[in-house]
């Protein structure tokens, strides 16, 4: 099965310098987030896989995929658990 | 005399003269009227639901539909439909009998989410500009000292706009922050660090106040900030200090002291995108304050020439 993640519409984000700092309009809460945060939540304004978010911290940043993987698996389990990711699985 | 923009329409006599005297007396001209229509009766029962925040003594719902505010100090609601510039009050007789607190807490955040419906949006901070023409905005919670800073400024010859309510207003490329007038309001602690005692006594408030004018300074309706200094209260024996701080720090402050009413849904990009473009345009510093800052001279200055 192929999960995409596509940031909830609630969600406000605001980068400056690079990092940023997200409200998330239904929980009323919002959070800070790094240059690479800002990067993620800018390629989940559409619906993105996996592979997809890895690709797009490597071409941004040249990380080996597999450093770039666990960045991504990171921030997906943080954005998870302040309800700020919409899930789809095919 | 140009009508003011911050309109008023009330069928009370005597709660309309003394509404239009406190909007008046606020003097601010937004870009694009707003109106309030205040009546005199029964507010609506809250919603079944928990209000969108709480601060105190105001509580709000919002949501697609618009907000809807509430005064906890005797019933009274606002009822803003949409994003129209509109405000539909209703005041109880209770709130008519305490009307100058029912203007200064509950009418100021009809006014707030009124201004917002064209553009400029609340913050909670004092302003100021310097003898070199910076402007400052200072934020901070309710006890970190903005009103004594304020109110220390205009000793010092600064211009003050306010010490606690100020808005945001797009200008160009930059962002500036009009100042709502009101007294600089001192409790005992920061009288008897100015050493003063010649103010307008507050009785409601339990503090005394000071226009910039009385101190020493002037007023300043209009402020471009070029340093925005987080304030707070340095431990005991320990004197003024400023450090820096960073770019996500500064808006995550800065969307602090502004929560209240940035999660309004059809206004929050906008908000948030002034206060993104804010922390961008000024220098950004923690501002500890100690009590060498009311010794003579200008201790602002020296630690940020």
């Amino acid at each position: 099965m192929t999960i995409t993640y596509r940031r909830h519409p609630d969600l406000r984000l605001a980068a400056l310098e690079g990092e940023g700092v997200v409200l998330h309009l239904g929980s009323r809460k919002y959070f800070t987030v790094s240059e690479t945060g800002v990067t993620l939540l800018e390629l989940l304004a559409e619906p993105r896989g996996l592979d997809q978010l890895v690709a797009g911290l490597v071409e941004r940043y040249e990380v080996d995929p597999a450093r770039a993987e666990r960045s991504v698996r990171a921030f997906l389990d943080r954005c998870r658990a302040a309800g700020l990711l919409l899930e789809t699985g095919s | 005399m140009t009508p003011s923009a911050l309109r008023l329409s009330c069928g009370d006599p005597a709660v309309a003269a003394a509404v239009r005297a406190w909007l008046d007396a606020l003097t601010l001209e937004p870009p694009a009227p707003v109106t309030l229509e205040i009546s005199v009766g029964r507010p609506a029962a809250d919603p079944p639901r928990a209000p969108t925040f709480a601060q105190p003594h105001l509580s709000l719902w919002t949501d697609a539909r618009g907000a809807r505010l509430t005064w906890d100090g005797a019933p009274a609601e606002a009822v803003l439909p949409g994003v129209e510039p509109v405000a539909r009050v209703t005041l109880s007789a209770q709130a008519v009998d305490r009307l100058d607190d029912c203007c200064r807490i509950f009418l100021l955040g009809v006014v707030i989410l009124l201004l917002r419906r064209v553009g400029w949006h609340h913050v909670h901070a004092a302003t100021a500009v310097d003898p070199n023409g910076r402007g400052w905005l200072f934020a901070g919670n309710a006890l970190a000292g903005k009103s004594t800073t304020a109110a220390w400024c205009a000793t010092r010859g600064w211009a003050v706009g306010t010490d606690d309510t100020a808005f945001l207003a797009s200008a160009a490329d930059n962002v500036d922050v009009v100042a709502a007038r009101g007294p600089l309001a001192l409790r005992d602690g920061g009288n008897a660090l100015l050493s003063r005692a010649d103010g307008t006594p507050l009785p409601s408030r339990g503090k005394t106040g000071y226009r910039p004018e009385d101190l020493g300074g002037r007023w300043v309706p209009r402020v471009r900030p070029e340093i925005v200094a987080f304030a707070s209260v340095g431990a005991a024996g320990g004197g003024t200090a400023i450090g820096s701080i960073g770019a996500r720090e500064t808006l995550a402050a800065l969307v602090r002291w502004s929560a209240w009413v940035l999660f309004e849904p059809s206004l929050a990009d906008e908000h948030l995108g002034l206060l993104a473009r804010l922390a961008a345009q000024a220098r950004s510093l923690r501002l500890t304050l100690g009590p060498d800052l009311f010794a003579p001279g200008d201790r602002l200055m020296e630690l940020v020439p």
